[in-house]
């Protein structure tokens, strides 16, 4: 039972993000959008962890990832910072100098 | 004791390139002095090693898994290229001393010469084909890294880019080797693979073989591939000397001679092996008769004795194309670094502005001709005895397979040698001055580095019973006669492909001697002339595909939006693909 509601949790989080990455262009959302991903992954080593009965394993994984996850968020938005003041726009499709 | 010898082979250039970069270019003498030591340290401890052949592998360590064991077998076929390279790595590292005196970069330069040399140690010490791929990659790397020195020379960056180009569709052939080796033997090793390559089925030996031999096509610049090498002359003329005539372009013959006992009973491989030697050495042959750059024609001209050595393999005697690899090692080697004297003292590479320069140098003149010799195949000089013997393994091989058509070529394409290597010494030593060039003896390092590769010229034929007993010793797979030098030269002389292949050249020498009164002859071959300097299309078949290349890349540039969603869909649909890849194959 409490499987069944985690797999939908995990499934929901990694829908839930991947679609925000798909659809948003404002760049603090995208990184809200990666977050949102990522705490699904964390959750799904959590439960194969618990499934293959290495439940240490599972968990340890999931305190790394949360140590890299926090970085990354760090620096994304002290990214965002920087570019919201240097070319005064958020907008990842007007960010892009790709001709095309 | 043995391990020891092995590490240090491919550890003292490898440190040794290290500390040449770490000394910086300000001190250049100090440059100089540490490469020099380095590549004659690792020349002495491979000859150290000459006593000590094995079969079975001595050092190494396991990565387990697929990876395999990371082997160093020590077998007579590696020792010996691993002397190649490391004693001619040694002696053109002597001659870059005058060679490149003044220069800037040395660091760059010697750097990636004495990687090289490591990394061709490797390549032919190994047993595990993985690791031999990696090494065979460093090379490329190498070779591409010094071929574009003069970095500010378009000509040599665009030479290098096609040289690793080339190389690296050659290096995929292998990787496609390794990994269906592992798939089917669960084994990287190579021995293991020789010995088990029977149970193999059919189909899959086929691809493996002809994988192979495109990789050995590539890397030895043979037909369809003999457009990179030419082009590698961009390179300094130690490099050519070392790795595009005396080492690396003889990796691809190294490959085939491994392999040859897994691969000889798949139908048509021997023939397309012997086809492939035969093209290329008779075109390389007459595009070195009309080319007018000095080191182009040496260029050719390794393309074409890299010819006879993969018809050697296809005929089977391993030996035979060993022999003439040692040979042609020594003799291309002295030539190119007697062209680099000749063209570091004038400033050109253009034969046409050449001639006369003979007096000038004649210390210069005197070696280049003994390997000119040697290369166009007189006799008692070390070119004749590996010739020959590879033209009478392919007359047994031509009577045995119904390929007499091949030997034919290959004994017309000895004349033809013999008569482009006597235009260009006549172009470039002997005859009128024809232009002003000013001109300064070679200097003493690069006598150093001569003397001995001339004087070897003479003698390195007669190691043929001592060589050919090493690999017969050392190689369990092979079949190889084990024939004292006298046995050997004996069957030689007596041989009619010998009496046969000397005519040629004969020919050969009697056509550049009466060329004013066969004019009409040349006029008859004009048509050809312009073909072959038209390098047979092959160059313009090179520029449409770079072409084709381009405009599919413009195509796809419509895929780079630069867009992350549409980014973020790319990397999810790839993830889809692979997952449904892995489903299917799960539940196959």
């Amino acid at each position: 039972m409490i499987g069944t509601v985690a797999l939908i949790a995990i499934l929901g989080l990694l829908g839930i993000g991947l679609y925000a990455l798909l659809i948003m262009r404002n760049m603090i959302k995208v990184v809200v959008a990666l977050q949102i991903m990522v705490k699904g992954a964390m959750l799904a080593m959590v439960m194969a962890g618990q499934v293959a009965g290495k439940a240490a394993i599972g968990e340890s994984m999931a305190l790394t990832v949360i140590v890299a996850d926090t970085i990354v968020a760090v620096v994304a938005l002290a990214l965002a910072v920087q570019v919201r003041r240097r070319f005064g726009t958020l907008d990842i499709k007007a960010l892009s100098t790709l001709r095309r | 004791m043995i391990a020891l010898l092995v590490l240090l082979i491919i550890g003292i250039p490898w440190v040794g390139a290290v500390l040449v970069w770490l000394t910086g270019d300000s001190h250049p003498r100090a440059q100089h002095t540490l490469a020099v030591t380095a590549a004659v340290a690792a020349g002495l401890v491979s000859l150290a090693l000459l006593p000590y052949t094995a079969s079975k592998a001595v050092v190494g360590f396991s990565l387990g898994g697929v990876f395999g064991d990371f082997y160093f077998a020590p077998d007579g076929l590696g020792v010996f290229l691993a002397v190649v390279a490391t004693v001619i790595g040694s002696l053109a590292v002597i001659f870059s001393v005058d060679y490149m005196r003044g220069e800037a970069q040395l660091g760059r330069y010697y750097g990636l010469v004495l990687f090289f040399i490591g990394a061709m140690v490797g390549l032919v010490l190994t047993s595990n084909l993985l690791l031999l791929f990696v090494f065979w990659e460093i090379t490329a790397l190498c070779s591409y890294g010094l071929i574009s020195f003069y970095n500010d020379d378009p000509k040599a960056v665009a030479g290098g880019m096609k040289a690793l180009i080339i190389t690296q569709l050659g290096g995929v052939g292998l990787l496609v080797g390794a990994i269906l080796s592992y798939s089917y033997l669960h084994t990287l090793d190579i021995n293991v693979f020789l010995a088990n390559a029977h149970t193999l089925p059919a189909d899959v030996l086929a691809m493996l073989a002809f994988g192979l031999l495109i990789a050995a096509a590539a890397k030895s610049a043979q037909f369809p591939f003999q457009t990179w090498l030419p082009d590698a002359m961009e390179a300094p003329t130690p490099i050519s000397a070392l790795i595009h005539a005396a080492t690396m372009v003889n990796a691809g013959v190294y490959l085939l001679a491994r392999f040859y006992p897994a691969f000889e009973n798949v139908p048509y491989w021997r023939v397309a092996v012997m086809a492939v030697g035969v093209v290329s050495a008779l075109m390389a042959g007459l595009m070195a008769l009309v080319a007018n750059d000095l080191k182009r024609v040496l260029a050719y001209s390794t393309v074409s004795q890299l010819g006879y050595m993969v018809y050697a393999v296809g005929a089977g005697g391993i030996f035979a194309s060993q022999f003439h690899l040692l040979s042609h090692s020594v003799f291309k080697a002295l030539l190119f670094l007697a062209a680099g004297a000749v063209i570091h003292s004038v400033g050109t590479r253009d034969m046409r502005l050449m001639g006369g320069l003979g007096k000038k140098m004649p210390l210069v003149r005197a070696v280049f001709v003994i390997g000119a010799l040697a290369l166009a195949g007189i006799p008692i000089l070390n070119g004749f005895w590996s010739k020959e013997l590879v033209l009478e393994v392919g007359l047994e091989a031509g009577i045995e397979t119904g390929t007499l058509w091949m030997w034919a070529v290959m004994l017309f394409t000895a004349g033809l040698t013999a008569l482009y290597t006597f235009r260009c010494v006549w172009l470039v030593f002997y005859g009128e001055p024809r232009s002003e060039l000013h001109v300064h003896p070679a200097g003493t390092a690069m006598k150093i580095a001569l003397i001995p590769l001339a004087a070897a010229t003479f003698v390195t034929w007669l190691l043929a019973g001592r060589f050919g007993k090493m690999l017969a010793d050392s190689l369990p797979f092979h079949k190889i006669d084990n024939i004292a030098t006298n046995t050997l030269a004996v069957t030689i002389l007596t041989s009619p492909a010998t009496w046969a292949a000397l005519a040629a050249v004969g020919l050969g020498l009697i056509i550049w001697w009466q060329r004013a009164q066969l004019t009409f002859f040349s006029e008859m071959l004009a048509g050809v002339g312009h073909v072959a300097q038209a390098s047979f299309g092959f160059e313009a078949i090179n520029r449409w595909i770079v072409r084709q290349m381009q405009g599919v890349a413009e195509d796809l540039r419509g895929l780079h939006t630069g867009n992350l969603n549409w980014n973020i869909f790319g990397i999810a649909a790839g993830l889809v693909v692979v997952l449904l890849a892995l489903a299917l194959g799960a539940t196959r």
